[in-house]
């Protein structure tokens, strides 16, 4: 199809959206996304793996985004409204173009839906997997499994924005809709130049944390934990991600290490603007009100977990329980998904405490998922003041983020996210016990309910088969499709995705 | 004394009745009606004119004039009389009014180029909270972010005697991070040592933390401080004045505004006070509220009529104290006959301040003595000081006083054993004549 | 004279509170007094049977004397306004179960005589739940069986409302009090003039619908169509059916009868489960558009038209029941539990895990606003729907202004801000209350699955009753231990006085002036 043809079909009816537009900046970004898979190639050449994969998948995602901007040349310049569609559907390509070294050459991954499900909950950093025997992958697959999450976890397009040549948009609706988090915090005076920073802050963590992993392992401190695993482990760390390339996720790993996992858990579930901030000295992160909620939930679930692993008899008092309660609370706040213990076989009272840990996820600005600490936060602010309102009924209350004003605006807006949210969780976790009973699959209702909640919030392990040791390849074809839409949402907080299905976003 | 005067407003007026007899003045003003009823009572000179125009000012004789007061209703025409003024006359004092409180805190870091500015807002909450029984206190300066202030307040005649008042300060009671900059008595000001002591009538200045500051505003009050339930009525300039002010004495306090955005405004501006949007004519909501359990209601309303009604209304549901701001001079008089307590005309108020500088310029506020005697040093410390490392109370320092110390984000109220360290900034407070010396130390 | 009224006024305003407690006690008094006039029912019915009557007149005396006692202690003030009414009708609910259950504790009945039992009972039946701490119901007295069915007529209306209706003139305004105990966020809207006068009418429509419903039981029973249709049961049924409750004096509750009953008591339900305030209009006032042009009715329909037929599927799919069996069962299940109802036709804990989940996502839906259901009813769902689509529509528009309408007429954004915040205030408590009781089931050792525990929450958060489990239509919360026993029984009072007017008394800005 010519360009004009195209043109043509898409401006037919009067719509009120630059289709082409947001096509264009789509291709482009899709474009340079083919760059990545150099990455797995250099590794594949260093391991003697088969790089064909990763040079096809690489040909096949820049012929196509080459191809797109070409199509669609005319319409650069495009604007808010275009933003929530463009992104959309970078997030639906770029995994499907990290689909394709599983499809290409990955026996287990075959079926196009697990591969696209495998590389959706790579690219959303959500670390649910199909896979049922990890070792059998060879490491460049498995560290392109491990590198997806890394890309994802910052954000494609805050990515682009960063590094590409100038984009010609303004993209601040492009980082407020990647971005988590109600609202978006400028570290510098540009967009391109905030991205930037953001992304210089994220590899530099990733990399201090291969360097401490590195050097626990070559103390022999953990010996199991080799450079290649340190690298695959802060590539899954550090975007909350969760994918490991042990099948039994962080249990191996001697106590050092867990313990090094779960202070960076902490760093990249907290907000990165806040870091940056703290490591320019301009200011105590602990004056910060969600950083303190933060910490709070996170003491209060470890406690939590640690009081009902003793009276259990699970673990014995001591470091182990504390270690294992804390790594278990930290992984599935901050939605990383690893884990030190296979929690599906613990308590009834454990296992829903980490479901409500699941719908409470990181902070805004993170890497982490679900709703986030902040909308929390304010929501209950909220419902403190219409309390107060029904007594006093002529109050006048603002509401006050660090002693800062939120506007109205904003928190009509989270209330209408968490409603969302929790309405999503809902009928997700109502759509797969129907299917679950339809394919005459075993699933309880508290797995329907964690596997809704873990890929909703880009956590990751669930309960019952699908749990931290286990793997989502049992699920059917149909249940696999909603878990790819409820990752996809998630990762994009739903907004950008749920205003492309109202018919006046597409209306003049 | 010469005296130009801009402005023949109502505060003009006042001002021009207060001083006509003893000095010789001159009035500015562009409405010639009022300067023909000013001339027909007062022996003054009138000169219709701008008074921010060079020409009017220089036509009006300026240049020998004492005291420049320009006290228009405008700020922004006071202000270029008041630069100009201090162009044309530079040995006159000039005088501004203003009713914004910005451009206070501008005169306070010393931006803007005039001898004294007055807010009529300010003057009136500090008279407000006077009547309803709060020490006034003046905020003069602030450092660190506020985690400093530097505050002058009045010892009420009869505060009471006690651990802190009239005794000596070696062994007076004083609050936890605070220091006694300076007493004035009469026309002495001294930087005190520990046998001196703060006796009622006096003045002191304090440096310290916000929270000190409070504590001293509680020591001075005495029993009457405890006034900490107060209704302000209406959020104008001088209701949010009025609020601003009681909210820094510790008082709780509601404000009561109709306009909806106003009241969302003034909700978001102060953070401690408690906003309500409704009329205050609305007896049901009076009760629901039970605003009459407060100790005192500030009417501030725009209409005088109103506020009588509301502060009448209040008093029935059992406000002990009301307090009426008023427009009109005529209505101090109705309103005070009508069972209101008090009732403040701001214009007075911001004239009879006026005129008490004028009559005795030296110890009206700090900010004047601060080029007179005394200065505020705001000093980094060096690192090669030959004070550093040296315990406070070892310091070989007379005629100045470290007020706090500030390192690295927050403020420290030094005691005997505290040191200084290099890049310390050190708030000081010291007499005009050491200040040379302090530098070099340092 | 003015002077000196402000100053008695401040004596007897105790310390600094904002609240009058004094003059919220004395109006509670005084429903609990006249409350003791309703144990004569039960009472007439113990002598008929030539059962012991003593339990009833005893508690009538208790309640009586108390409520007399308080009201002369609190003194003669009664200057209730808005901010008392919270309290008022939060204390009111809380009390007249506990009055309730002294027939229970006194009758000498060995499955009631634990007091927390006896007051779960008692707060299932004023809350019109319908969950039951009994094993054997039949074992019961009839007195005492009529007097849980009668506690939930009493309920399901509002005791508030009632005492409004028909108490000697009680000298305040009345629409705070009738507002928080009326279900639903729409604004009271009154038939007439006065507040009395509209709670009077109300009344008169219940009592009129319970008569019919009574009468329509009582000619299937007597024309031989359902034998097992005693006049004892008709009138059992039609107070715990136009209330909303679901209690039965029937273990199987109404499975215990024939098809044409079943079907009876559906209807009757359903219309129950409507806005009286509309129904009124559509009954007395014969404007049939006030119901069929609501919004919120053809929901109310839409969805029990759904869920039953999503229970259909379910049922002939599993192959559970066929023909007129399957439908009946599916409706009389589906409209019984999202009116929060709580009959059961058959024990649905039996069948498929999807019908499970379907029941547990109907308990949320809830009835009309202003009938006499509970849980979140659905038009704060209609509402929620709509703010959620404006919220989309403005993300992409910012400069669009949006008022949200109901039947027309634009709904305030206080109100829309309400019903978000009680619909989240609601999902925080049932999840505080499932986490609490599989906590405390651990504690006690009971058997309990999560999803169960999150049945038992939402069937007494949304009064609907029966749940899940142990709990289920046909078994017992009995083996729940005593804590958890008193969360379920907490959960009810929550969820029939709407959260709000309890959640009020805990911020501190209530009780400060």
């Amino acid at each position: 199809m010519s360009r004009g043809a195209l043109e043509r079909t898409l401006a037919s009816r009067s719509l009120g959206i630059d289709v082409v537009g947001a096509l264009n900046l789509v291709g482009r970004l899709v474009k340079y996304l083919s760059l990545a898979f150099l990455f797995p190639t250099f590794v594949g050449l260093g391991y003697g793996d088969p790089v064909w994969p990763f040079l096809a998948a690489g040909a096949i995602t820049a012929a196509f985004g080459f191809g797109l901007e070409r199509l669609t040349r005319g319409g650069e310049a495009i604007g808010a409204r275009e933003g929530f569609l463009a992104v959309t559907l970078t997030w639906g390509l770029a995994a499907l173009a990290a689909s394709l070294p599983y499809m290409l050459d990955e026996e287990q991954l075959r079926n196009p839906l697990d591969a696209y499900f495998e590389a959706m909950s790579g690219m959303t950093t959500t670390g649910a997997s199909t896979l049922t025997d990890i070792p059998a992958l060879d490491h460049t697959m498995a560290l392109w499994r491990q590198f997806t999450q890394w890309l994802g976890g910052m954000g494609i397009v805050v990515l682009g924005l960063a590094v590409l040549p100038r984009l010609r948009v303004g993209g601040r609706q492009l980082i407020e809709s990647e971005m988590p988090g109600p609202e978006y915090e400028p570290l510098a005076v540009s967009i391109r130049d905030t991205a930037r920073r953001l992304w210089l802050l994220y590899v530099g963590l990733t990399g201090l944390m291969i360097l401490i992993l590195s050097i626990l392992g070559w103390t022999g401190a953990d010996p199991l934990m080799t450079p290649y695993q340190a690298a695959a482990h802060a590539f899954t760390t550090l975007p909350t991600g969760g994918f490991s390339p042990q099948p039994r996720s962080a249990e191996p790993f001697a106590a050092a290490s867990q313990w090094v996992m779960i202070a960076f858990m902490l760093v990249a579930g907290a907000n990165f603007a806040l870091h940056y901030r703290a490591l320019r000295r301009r200011m105590n992160p602990l004056r910060d009100e969600e950083l303190r909620l933060y910490l709070v939930l996170l003491a209060v679930g470890t406690l939590i977990l640690f009081l009902e692993l003793l009276r259990a008899d699970i673990f014995a008092a001591g470091e182990t329980a504390v270690r294992h309660s804390l790594f278990q609370v930290v992984s599935i706040m901050t939605t990383t998904g690893y884990a030190s213990a296979d929690f599906a076989t613990w308590t009834t009272l454990t296992s829903l405490t980490l479901v409500f840990l699941m719908l409470i996820g990181g902070c805004a600005g993170s890497t982490g998922g679900a709703v986030k600490v902040v909308r929390h936060l304010l929501i209950g602010k909220l419902i403190l003041r219409e309390l107060d309102q029904t007594v006093h009924r002529e109050a006048v209350i603002p509401v006050r983020l660090n002693g800062r004003i939120v506007d109205e605006r904003t928190l009509r807006a989270i209330l209408a996210f968490g409603l969302i949210y929790v309405g999503l969780f809902v009928v997700g976790s109502l759509v797969l016990t129907i299917e679950s009973a339809r394919a005459g699959l075993e699933v309880t209702t508290l797995q329907a309910i964690g596997t809704a909640a873990t890929t909703l919030g880009n956590v990751g392990p669930s309960f019952g088969f699908s749990g931290p040791m286990g793997s989502f390849e049992p699920f059917s074809p149909f249940a696999k499709g909603v878990m790819i839409l409820l990752m996809w949402a998630g990762r994009l907080e739903i907004v950008p995705l749920a205003v492309l299905l109202t018919r006046r976003y597409w209306r003049a | 004394m010469r005296i130009l005067v801009i402005g023949a407003g109502q505060v003009g007026t006042t001002i021009v009745e207060a001083l006509h007899e003893e000095h010789s003045i001159a009035v500015v003003d562009t409405d010639p009606d009022r300067l023909s009823a000013l001339s027909y009572r007062y022996d003054v000179m009138t000169l219709e004119g701008n008074g921010a125009s060079r020409r009017t000012l220089r036509e009006a004789g300026i240049a020998d004039c004492d005291l420049v007061i320009a006290c228009t209703s405008r700020d922004e025409v006071n202000i270029v009389a008041g630069i100009l003024a201090e162009r044309l006359a530079p040995s006159a004092r000039t005088i501004i009014r203003t009713r914004n409180v910005e451009y206070l805190e501008i005169w306070h870091e010393r931006q803007l180029d005039v001898d004294f500015v007055i807010s009529s807002e300010l003057e009136t909450a500090n008279a407000i909270a006077r009547i309803i029984g709060l020490p006034a206190a003046r905020q003069t300066d602030v450092f660190a972010d506020g985690q400093v202030i530097m505050v002058e307040f009045d010892v009420p005649p009869d505060a009471p005697v006690g651990e802190t008042i009239g005794r000596k300060l070696r062994d007076a009671v004083i609050p936890a991070n605070s220091k006694v900059a300076s007493v004035i008595r009469g026309d002495r000001m001294i930087v005190p040592r520990g046998d001196e002591s703060v006796e009622p009538g006096d003045r002191v200045i304090v440096i310290g933390s916000p929270q000190a500051a409070r504590d001293w505003g509680r020591i001075l009050g005495g029993e009457r401080s405890r006034t900490d339930d107060v209704v302000v009525f209406g959020a104008g300039d001088t209701g949010v004045a009025v609020a601003r002010v009681l909210l820094d004495q510790g008082a709780r306090v509601r404000i009561v505004e109709p306009d909806e955005e106003r009241a969302r405004e003034v909700a978001e501006e102060l953070p401690g006070a408690r906003v309500f949007n409704a009329t205050g004519l609305d007896a049901d909501f009076i009760e629901r509220e039970r605003i009459g359990s407060a100790e005192a209601a500030i009417f501030t309303m725009r209409s005088d009529e109103r506020n009588l009604y509301a502060a009448t209304l209040a008093k029935l549901h059992g406000v002990r104290f009301t307090v009426a701001v008023v427009a009109e001079p005529a209505s101090v008089a109705v309103l005070e006959r009508a069972g209101v307590d008090v009732a403040v005309n701001p214009r007075m108020v911001t004239a009879e301040e006026i005129v008490r500088f004028a009559h005795d310029p030296r110890i009206r506020q700090l900010a004047m003595l601060e080029g007179d005697r005394f200065e505020i040093l705001d000093i980094v410390v060096r690192a090669d000081s030959e004070l550093v490392g040296i315990p406070f109370r070892e310091l070989p320092m007379t005629g100045s006083l470290i007020g706090a110390i500030v390192r690295g984000d927050s403020a420290i109220f030094p005691h005997g054993d505290d040191r200084l360290a290099p890049g310390d900034r050190a708030i000081i407070f010291a007499e005009a004549a050491r200040v040379h010396q302090v530098e070099q130390a340092l | 004279m003015i002077a000196r009224v402000a100053l008695t006024r401040r004596a007897i305003r105790p310390g600094r509170l904002g609240v009058d407690a004094a003059a919220a006690l004395h109006l509670v008094a005084t429903f609990v007094g006249y409350l003791s006039g309703a144990f004569l029912l039960p009472a007439a019915v113990a002598l008929g049977y030539g059962e012991p009557v003593w339990p009833f007149l005893a508690a009538g005396g208790i309640t009586l004397v108390t409520g007399v006692a308080v009201g002369r202690l609190t003194g003669g003030r009664q200057r209730v306004g808005l901010r008392e009414g919270f309290l008022v009708v939060s204390l009111t609910w809380l009390l007249v179960p506990a009055f309730g259950a002294i027939p229970y504790l006194l009758a000498d009945e060995a499955q009631l005589s634990n007091p927390i039992d006896a007051y779960f009972e008692s707060m299932s039946g004023f809350t019109a739940t319908g969950a039951t701490a009994l094993i054997d119901i039949e074992a019961l007295d009839r007195s005492l069986v009529m007097w849980r069915q009668f506690s939930q007529w009493l309920g399901g209306m509002g005791i508030v409302v009632l005492a409004i209706a028909i108490l000697p003139r009680l000298r305040v305004g009345g629409r705070q009090l009738l507002q928080s105990e009326l279900a639903g966020p729409t604004e009271m809207e009154r038939l007439t003039t006065t507040i009395r006068e509209t709670a009077r009418r109300l009344w008169f429509l219940y009592v009129g619908l319970t008569a019919l419903m009574i009468l329509v039981l009582a000619i299937i029973g007597w024309s031989g169509l359902d034998g097992a249709m005693t006049p004892f049961d008709a009138v059992a049924h039609a107070f715990s059916g136009i209330a909303i409750g679901g209690f039965s004096p029937r273990n199987d509750s109404i499975a215990a009868f024939g098809a044409a009953t079943q079907w009876a008591i559906v209807v009757f339900i359903a219309i129950a489960g409507v806005n009286f305030l509309r129904l009124y209009r559509l009954f007395v006032q014969r404007q049939p558009g006030a119901v069929t042009r609501d919004e919120e009715f053809r929901l109310y329909l839409a969805l029990l038209a759904a869920g039953s037929g999503l229970m259909l599927l379910e049922l002939v799919a599993g192959g559970f029941f066929a023909g007129e069996e399957a439908v009946r069962h599916a409706v009389v299940q589906a409209v019984s539990i999202m009116t929060t109802t709580g009959f059961a036709s058959a024990d649905y804990t039996e069948w498929s895990a999807l019908a499970g989940m379907t029941l547990l996502v109907l308990m949320f839906v809830g009835a009309s606003a202003g009938s006499t259901g509970g849980s979140i009813k659905v038009v704060r769902h209609l509402l929620m729907m709509r703010i959620t689509r404006r919220e989309l529509e403005q993300t992409v528009h910012r400069e669009a202004v949006v008022p949200i309408r109901l039947n027309g007429v634009v709904v305030d954004e206080r109100a829309l801000r309400s019903v978000i915040t009680f619909i989240a205030l609601y999902l925080l408590i049932l999840a505080i209350g499932a986490v609490g009781l599989v906590v405390d089931a651990r504690r006690a050792a009971v058997e309990i699955a999560s999803f169960d525990a999150i049945g038992a929450a939402a069937a007494c958060l949304g009064n609907v009753g029966p749940a899940f489990g142990f709990a289920g239509p046909f078994g017992s919360y009995e083996p729940f231990s005593d804590l958890s026993t008193g969360i379920l029984a907490g959960l009810m009072w929550l969820g029939r006085l709407e959260i709000i007017p309890v959640a009020v008394l805990l911020t501190r800005g209530y009780w400060r002036r």
